[in-house]
């Protein structure tokens, strides 16, 4: 396969990689980011891609929370992080996100009391799970004064 | 860095998984695993990994956060990673993807973005050229070959210059680069994009294969998901029976990521990955015999 000879692209590396980083700039926000499609793509098939993209983020984010699909049942879990994550990218790893996931359930419930957190023991107990991981140290042991540092925090 | 002269026999593998260790453990006839690096600790590899070391198994570092061909150079803390992971394993080479996995940031006007997954890289000259500076830079830090892998893909990107056949014969020209080829992932472009496996494995160079994937998927609505959660399908063994009719691959290993069934299940399927090879390789003994 010869390479056409009125490309200079072998010479031209830094603008090969200024609109590689355009195009899948561009392509990678459609999918994660609620981007527009870009001209030229097939926009049933973004639509495929970006919902396995969401499945296969939700399968790594149950993995390393395990809790979160156990506290909110597994077709809540699921159908509240597609929502959650539909047109949010990730930006840091798969615990951040759970942990920002969770924030977005609370945030939710907190506001008028709707969603899959509204539910007064449900929310309580990601409430915690929240508060046990998004501090600066773990809670306090035993039930008092976890309950205590708990109504400091608010 | 080497080129393709030198060719590890590797034999028959599985995809080493935590959820799976005991089943693979006491699996017969496995020559060879394979680990997701980005999931290992060379300081703390898991005990059953470390028995299947000391039996004399080779583990082979597969990496998936590289994205090689992503437009950045490629990251040197991740590249430095995968050489520890490397030499803790003594692997005779380690694997990455033809793909990027992240894109965005300050140049390009949109927030820095994590796929989560592998994407298809565009078949075009401008993407060749980057791949191969960015293969290049993963060759001269590694301490061991390199092979890369072809990717399955649900989106076709517009205004393409080359078939993948001829976009990975040019990689491994331009690099001397190996290859990993994934048939299942030939499969899914099958359906998906309409690109015949026959004429991607008569372009491809296969004196440059490293070794084989075998996964299983399945098919919705005219579309193949490239699950590694479900069983091999037969079209996906007519595909390595394809590649077996050409070359005798140095190794063949099946991956099973989700799902898992009972270990007998995979041995049925590592059974159906043999009875291929062998058939393959009698029949070539017969034409050159």
């Amino acid at each position: 396969m010869a390479e056409p000879s009125g490309t200079d692209a072998a010479r031209d590396l830094s603008g090969a990689r200024e609109r590689l980083s355009r195009a899948q700039a561009g392509l990678l926000a459609t999918l994660v980011a609620g981007a527009p499609v870009p001209p030229g793509f097939d926009a049933d098939r973004l639509e495929v891609q970006r919902r396995a993209l969401i499945g296969k983020r939700a399968d790594v984010v149950a993995k390393v929370a395990p809790e979160l699909p156990q506290i909110l049942g597994e077709t809540v879990f699921r159908s509240a992080f597609a929502a959650y994550a539909r047109g949010r990218p990730m930006t840091g790893g798969y615990r951040l996100d759970a942990l920002n996931f969770a924030g977005h359930l609370l945030e939710q419930g907190a506001d008028g009391r709707k969603g899959p957190a509204a539910d007064r023991s449900t929310r309580r107990k990601l409430r915690l799970w929240w508060l046990e991981r998004s501090g600066p140290e773990p809670l306090p042991q035993g039930r008092i004064r976890r309950r205590l540092h708990l109504l400091r925090l608010g | 860095m080497e080129g393709t002269g030198t060719r590890v026999r590797l034999g028959t593998g599985i995809g080493w998984r935590s959820e799976i260790a005991d089943g693979i453990e006491a699996l017969p006839g496995i020559d060879w695993v394979e680990v997701v690096a980005e999931n290992i600790c060379p300081g703390h590899l898991p005990d059953a990994l470390q028995r299947l070391r000391e039996r004399g198994t080779t583990v082979v570092p597969h990496g998936v956060s590289l994205g090689l061909g992503g437009a950045e150079l490629p990251d040197p803390e991740r590249l430095k990673a995968l050489a520890e992971r490397a030499e803790a394993l003594q692997a005779p080479l380690v694997t990455e993807h033809i793909a990027f996995v992240r894109a965005g940031g300050p140049q390009t006007g949109t927030p820095r973005m994590e796929a989560g997954h592998l994407l298809p890289v565009p078949r075009t000259w401008d993407a060749l050229h980057v791949l191969c500076e960015n293969v290049r830079i993963a060759q001269e830090a590694l301490p061991v070959p390199l092979a890369v892998e072809n990717i399955a893909a649900l989106v076709n990107w517009p205004d393409e210059e080359l078939t993948e056949g001829q976009f990975l014969a040019e990689l491994v020209e331009r690099t001397g680069v190996r290859l990993l080829i994934d048939v299942a992932n030939l499969h899914t472009n099958h359906v998906n994009r309409g690109e015949d496996p026959a004429t991607a494995l008569d372009e491809l160079p296969l004196e440059a294969l490293a070794y084989v994937h075998v996964a299983g998927g399945f098919e919705r609505d005219g579309v193949w998901h490239d699950s590694h959660g479900h069983a091999v399908t037969q079209p996906v063994l007519d595909v390595l029976a394809q590649l077996c009719a050409r070359t005798a691959p140095p190794g063949v290993l099946l991956e099973r990521d989700e799902n898992f069934p009972a270990v007998g299940e995979l041995e049925g399927e590592l059974g159906s990955i043999r009875a291929v090879l062998e058939r393959h390789g009698s029949q070539r003994a017969v034409a050159h015999g």
